[in-house]
This record gives structure tokens, sequence and C-alpha cells, in this order.
């Protein structure tokens, strides 16, 4: 049931959100970041390996995602009408450096098994494209990496009970961070409403001294000195 | 006296450490995180600048911001409004921005550090700037010339600098203000040509060197000479409010012509001839009209600064000191006889210059001791990385090799360690010679867009055929952007034009040296089609390692020059770890790695 409310969301994301080129590249750019950011968990993580097997894994998996972030870069080139940089997030590890690694390795494959299923249920429904023979290769590799993240953890000694129950706490604190991103977008439409009604009302009297402002051609006031906030 | 300076919001978030008036650590967020300019707030820059001094957060004595965020907000919101009822869009999303997060930086900054906010302070981005090219000069008197996109409001600051009593005074002689800016104009014209802005300006640089500048008494009415021989910016032609949509207004095309689809190619080349239609022709002679134009207004603000502030010494900071074709014309025209530029001139050395002030202010320092040079970042141990080879699958990276790139079946990885630096040097001498593209770690990372031999990739200089190999497979860069020459400094006299005070300016490749014409056919890979490069002339006090390299290459290759580009691959920031150097190597056509003293190939 939650499978086929799944694919049908993104059935109608597909034909009625990304039927706008321009919204199609930035879900692309976004995909890019995704994987970028992937990758850069990877190289985090090979530093507290010290098991050559294991680093070497690791770094071989990276590569793979790199190259996914690249071609979602290229895909990006094809449907967007204006260069621009790749998404930047506030990057941030996702253990404390004294947690056992095995916790990141349980968090990058539970994102590997949603971005398997999410890539498949988005091929299976984009036309014909750049992007869906993107992500028809992708998917192939997505899927491997579900049981190399799988494997990888039990060869870091993690038990299977324990790999369980993380993989649970993770899926439990990736949809906490599901419903705060749907906070967000409610408040950032709640501040679009309360602005646009601001500016609309008193925009039109702040708009002149703005413009005083501007036609100044040197700066005046004295702001080349140390301040302190407190 | 330990002060953490920081910066972050904009682009190019860093953080530095200054220790008793000594840079002890200074690097940009970007090099941890693997996001180009990365504007968030920096928080592996300041770990690695806190762990590189041996201090926690509660030991520092200052924390200081390099910008004012009332008064930029002031400025933003200034320029959201004024284009009203036109700015809906831009007044909600700078609004939100900054209401949300921007505005609050300085108390995000000290809860996140942890940090009273007694022991918080800030100076305008300008003024950051300033001090960061006048303390880091060593001088004890100098003009200062800041030239930006913006800052808080100054788009370009003019100030005097002296040492009195111990301690730094800096006067304002001018600031012109938003949205007055040769910065923004200039990324506003890199937009048009179809490259990222805030990015890609060298590219506008690199383009000029092939047109004419056909369109610059345009270009010279848009950013007209002022009565104060300053400059200011007819603003009919932009849309600096809504930048990032579309920075110039249907005037500007109706000037200049449609702007060009970044898909399309340019057929430019600095290494091999080319047939260039006029529409190609049109773009690079809008990119050579902005470059005189831009050079013009600058050099036209040295004579102004320096007719107030007759000093011998210019020190010049702020983003727009990266062109390098223009800081060789101040070297040559301007009216000063020494021109300091930072490692960092961009906005991630402001916290450089933020520490640096306020370390001063508190009389630990002098000119002398405050210099710093260039390799402040982090370094990192590739041991575990080089035992890691043996069990990495090269048949399987095959399969994800950068785009256009092919290594034929059956390559194997292999790796060999010298004990001292001259062998290695001798090793990859050889393998330099033999043609191969070589990346080059060592030690700490470079501050700044630069590399300087720490996370380089070099190759021969004397052959086409491989440095558009190297762009092509290695850098993904398009091929009418020039390479640059790294060289000794007791070699520099025998291969750049002018005298010892003009080489001395050439250590970080902040300036387009022209190359004495015996020798450009032997170095004609790291040249630009005027015949000029970008040198880096390196002492071996500045770092021992590379200098060796230079020598031993230098004595095989008859030429005392190597063609060195950052190690880094289209879109990212340079290589910060042993890991991403040998992810960069594994995916592109590289031939061997060094990683300290270890050499992997490919065989």
């Amino acid at each position: 049931m939650l499978r086929t409310l799944a694919r049908l969301r993104i059935w109608l994301v597909v034909k009625l959100v990304w039927s706008s080129r321009r919204r199609l590249a930035e879900a692309v750019r976004g995909f890019q970041a995704t994987e970028a950011d992937g990758v850069w968990h990877l190289h985090r993580g090979m530093r507290r390996v010290t098991d050559p097997k294991q680093r070497a894994i690791l770094f071989t998996h990276s590569l793979e995602e790199e190259s996914h972030a690249d071609e979602f870069g290229r895909v990006y080139s094809a449907y967007a009408d204006r260069i621009a940089s790749p998404l930047a997030y506030e990057r941030a590890d996702l253990h404390p450096s004294s947690a056992a690694l095995w916790k990141t390795v349980a968090y990058v494959h539970v994102g590997e098994e949603d971005a398997t299923s999410r890539f498949r249920d988005l091929r299976d429904a984009l036309d014909e494209g750049p992007l869906r023979q993107a992500l028809a290769r992708i998917v192939a590799d997505e899927s491997t990496h579900v049981d190399l993240t799988h494997d990888m953890l039990l060869a870091m000694g993690a038990r299977e009970h324990e790999v369980r129950r993380e993989v649970v706490r993770v899926r439990l604190a990736r949809l906490w961070e599901r419903w705060l991103r749907s906070g967000k977008r409610i408040v950032d439409a709640l501040a679009t409403l309360l602005l646009s009604a601001a500016y609309l009302t008193i925009g039109v009297f702040l708009s002149w001294p703005a413009r005083r402002r501007l036609a100044s051609r040197v700066v005046e006031y004295d702001n080349n000195r140390l301040k302190r906030l407190g | 006296m330990r002060v953490l300076g920081v910066s972050y919001g904009y682009h190019d978030s860093s953080a530095c450490l200054v220790i008793d008036g000594e840079v002890v650590a200074a690097a940009a967020e970007e090099r941890f995180t693997r996001q180009k300019h990365d504007a968030n707030f920096p928080t592996y820059a300041i770990a690695h600048c806190l762990a590189q001094g041996g201090v926690s957060t509660q030991q520092l004595d200052q924390v200081v911001f390099h910008e004012d965020p009332h008064a930029k907000f002031s400025r933003v919101l200034c320029a959201a409004l004024a284009p009203f009822p036109r700015s809906r869009r831009e007044f909600v999303n700078s609004t939100k921005a900054w209401l949300g997060r921007k505005l609050w930086s300085l108390g995000s900054l000290s809860a996140r550090l942890d940090v009273g906010a007694d022991k918080v302070s800030y100076l305008s981005h300008h003024f950051s700037h300033a001090v960061q090219a006048f303390l880091g000069s060593g001088h004890d008197e100098a003009a200062i010339l800041v030239v930006d996109a913006v800052g808080d409001w100054a788009c370009s600051a003019l100030y005097s600098g002296r040492w009195e009593n111990g301690t730094p005074h800096i006067e304002r002689v001018l600031e012109i203000a938003y949205p007055n800016s040769l910065g923004l104009v200039y990324s506003a014209f890199t937009a048009y040509l179809g490259f990222s802005p805030n990015d890609s300006e060298c590219s506008t640089m690199a383009l000029a060197a092939f047109g004419r500048p056909s369109y610059a008494d345009e270009v010279r009415e848009i950013v007209r000479a002022a009565d104060d021989t300053s400059y200011e910016v007819d603003q009919s032609y932009f849309n600096f409010a809504e930048f990032y949509r579309g920075p110039v207004t249907d005037r500007f095309v109706a000037a200049f012509g449609p702007p060009r689809d970044f898909r399309e190619r340019l057929p430019f080349d600095c290494l091999a001839g080319a047939e260039i239609s006029p529409e190609a022709q049109r773009f690079a002679d809008i990119a050579a009209s902005v470059q005189v134009v831009l050079e013009e207004r600058v050099l036209a603000l040295c004579h102004t600064l320096h007719a107030k502030v007759p000093s011998k010494h210019l020190c010049y900071a702020g983003g727009v000191s990266l062109n390098c074709v223009a800081n060789q014309r101040i070297l040559a025209d301007g009216p000063f006889e020494t021109v300091y530029i930072p490692p960092d001139p961009g906005d991630g050395g402001t916290s450089v210059g933020a520490a640096l002030y306020v370390s001063a202010l508190a009389s630990c320092g002098a000119p002398e001791s405050m210099r710093y040079g260039a390799y402040l970042g982090a370094a990192f141990d590739p041991t575990d990385d080089i035992a890691m080879l043996d069990h990495v699958d090269p048949e399987h990276v095959r399969r994800y090799l950068k785009h256009g790139v092919d290594r034929p079946a059956g390559t194997r990885w292999r790796h060999r360690t010298h004990d001292d630096v001259g062998a290695l040097c001798e090793d990859v001498t050889r393998r330099l010679m033999g043609r191969q593209i070589v990346g080059w770690y060592q030690g700490r990372a470079e501050i700044g867009p630069r590399a300087l031999g720490n996370r380089s990739i070099v190759v021969r200089p004397d052959d086409r055929e491989l440095a558009t190999r190297l762009s092509r497979h290695v850098k993904d860069r398009a091929p009418f952007r020039p390479y640059a020459l790294s060289i000794r400094a007791e070699d520099a006299g025998s291969m750049l034009e002018g005298d010892d005070a003009a080489l001395a300016h050439y250590r970080w490749m902040q300036f387009a040296a022209p190359v004495r014409a015996e020798v450009r056919e032997r170095v004609a890979a790291g040249l630009h089609v005027d015949g000029t490069t970008r040198p880096q002339v390196c002492r071996a006090e500045d770092n021992p390692t590379w200098h060796a390299l230079l020598g031993t290459f230098g004595a095989a290759f008859g030429v005392p020059a190597l063609l060195n580009t950052s190690f880094n691959p289209a879109g990212y920031p340079i290589v910060s770890t042993p890991s991403e150097a040998l992810a960069m190597f594994a995916r592109t056509d590289m031939d061997a790695l060094v990683l300290e003293r270890t050499v992997v190939w490919k065989e």
C-alpha cells in the first residue's frame, strides 16, 4: 500500500511538477548534490578505517557515487536554461567520531535502499530522455550498493540484530528529518505570504528612501573600526 | 593572545587562527566539504585551525567576524525595495534569508563556538580586506586598495595604512558604494558570456586574450569615469538585485547582442589554431572590452589613491585582485613601486585580515612578524591510503572513469616509496620527461585558489598535445584557458621579462607576466596566446620539496620551468585529503600520483 502511494506520488511529481524543464533541472541538481554528499561521507568514513580491504571497498564505492554525481551534472546541463553551480548543503558528520563506524555505514545503507527504490520509480515514470537514461545506469549500481553496504556492516563487526535495530533507528531519524523539512516548507510558504503582503502594503513608502540611499555614490558613514557584539 | 577570524554567509567561508600575532592556520571551508566556494558555517575549517594551534574554543581570547551583518542587511533591503513594484520576489527571498539566518551571524558564531558574546567582534567587509592586505605585507606604511563585488555597502575602497607606536592605523580615503561595483559588472559580463558568475571570471579574463576591445566604448559608457577620478555604473544595463536570475537587462542585450548559451563550445584554443565563427569572435571581443575597461578603471583608482597617499607601496585585495592581467597592468603602468597582493585576496582571506587586525590592536605583532605564507591549510598522512591501493581493483574502477576518459583493460596500479626527496624528484622527473601527467600532493594545503606546489598537477611545458590531454581528460577544462609555469626564484630572470623588483612580485601566481621570447617555444604549453604566463616564482625557503623538484626537472629538461595547474577536477575545489587525490587519479587520465614520498602509477 505504502509502495503504491509512493509510486503514485512520484508519478504525479513527474507528470505535473516536472512538466516545467526548470523545475526538472532543479530536481536533477538536487540529485547531484545528494550523490556528492554521499561521496563526502564515504571519504570522511574512510579516514576512520585502518583495515586496507575495508578502506578499499569504501573508496571504490565513493568513485561510483562520484560518477553518479557527474552523470546528474551532465543531465542538469541538458535541461537547464542557465549555468549554475552544484547545490551546497551544510555538511555535518552523521555521528561523533567516538561512535562505531558501522553506524555511519548503516546510514549509507538506508540511503542506498531509498535511492534505489526512488530512482527506479522515477525511471519507470519518466518519458525517454537524458534523465531516464542516466537513471537506468544508476539504479543498477545503487541496487548492488544495497548488498555491498549490508555486507560491510557485518564485516565491520556489527551483528545482524544490531544492524536491524540501527536501520530502524536511521529510518525513524530520516522520517523525522522529512517531517522537519515539511514543517520548514510550511513556514516558508507562510513567510512568503506575510512578506509579500508587507511588500505590497509598505514597500511603496520604503522604496523612495531606498532609492535615495542607493543614489549615493560614496559610503558616508564610518564603518572602519572594530565593533563588539557584547 | 589567540584570535580566531571567521568569514561565512556569501561565498568562500573560511577560518584563521592567529596566536600572538602569527598566522598559525587558515583554510577555506570548501577544502573540507568538497563544495566549491562553500558559503556555509566553516565548521571544519575552524576545527582545522584549532587543532593546528592546539587550542580549544574556550581558550580563544577573541573571535572576529569579517563583516558587519547589520550594515549588509540594510544594503540588501535597499537593493530589494528600490525597484518597487518589480522586486517582490527579491524582497521576499532576501528578507527570508536574512531574518531567518544571516542577520544573526554574530550570535550564531557565539553559540556554535560556545564563546561569550563579549569575546565576539566584527569589522566591515572591505576593512577586513584592507587589513588583510596591509598587515600581511610587512610594510610600515602603504596605500591600500580593495576592489570587490560588494561587501557591506562598499564595492571599492581606498585607504592609507601605517604603523605607529606598535599599532596599525588605517584611514579611509574613499569608499564607492553599491551598486557601483566593478566586480559585479565583471561578473554580469561573465554570466552573459555563459560562464558561472562568482566562479568563472577567470574564463572571461582568459577569453579576452582572443578578442579585440571593439566594444570598449560601449563598456566605458556603462562604467563611466566620475569627477573624483573614480567611476560610476549605469544601472539601466544591470539587474544586480536579482543577479542569479539574470544580471543583465534588455538594454544590455540590445547593446551587445544575445547572450551565449553556456552549452555551446567556444572554439578558441591556447595550444592550437582553430576556425572562429563571427559569433564566437563577438563574445571574445566583448570579453576583451570589459577586461580593458576594468583595467582602466582600476588603474584610475590607483592614481587617485596615489595622489592622496603618495606611498611607494600598494597593498591590494578583494575579488577583483584575482584578475592577474589587470594586476600586471597595475604593476607595469601604475604609480606604485611595489604591489602586494595576499595569497588569498578574495573573501576567503577576510578571516585572516580580521584575526590579524584584532591581534595587532592588542600590540601582539609588528609589521615584519605578521607576514604570512600560503601553506596554512590542512595536512593528512597518506599511509593508510597507500596501504589500501593493493586492494582496489582497477578493472572495476574502469567502469566509473570520468566522461570521455578511456584506459586500456588490464591497467594495474603500482606504488613505490622513496627514502629521500632527491630520489623522489629523480623519479618524478623521469616520468615528466616521459610525457606523463603527474599529480603532486605534499604537506599542508595552500590557502587561496592557486596550487603552489602542494596540491598540483604537473607536466612538461613544451608538449601541446600533452596539455590538451590534460585539459580534456584530467581537468575537464576549456581549451582557451591557459596553464601556468612554476619557476625557481634563481631562474626567474632567465624565463621572465622584467627586473628583479618586478620578479619579486611573482610568488603566488597573481600577475600575467611576459615570458622571454627566446624560451617561449620551449614552454609553449604553459603560455597564453599573448605570450604571458601566470608564474609562481618559488624560493627554497617557501617550499623546499617543490623547489627541489623544479631544480631536478629544470636540469633534465634544459629550461627551468614546469607546467603547474591546480589539483582539482572541474566544478570541485582543490583536493584536500590523499583519498580525494587518489579518486581523481583513479577516474581521470592522470598517469602518476605522488603522495608525500610515495609514487603511485598506472601500468
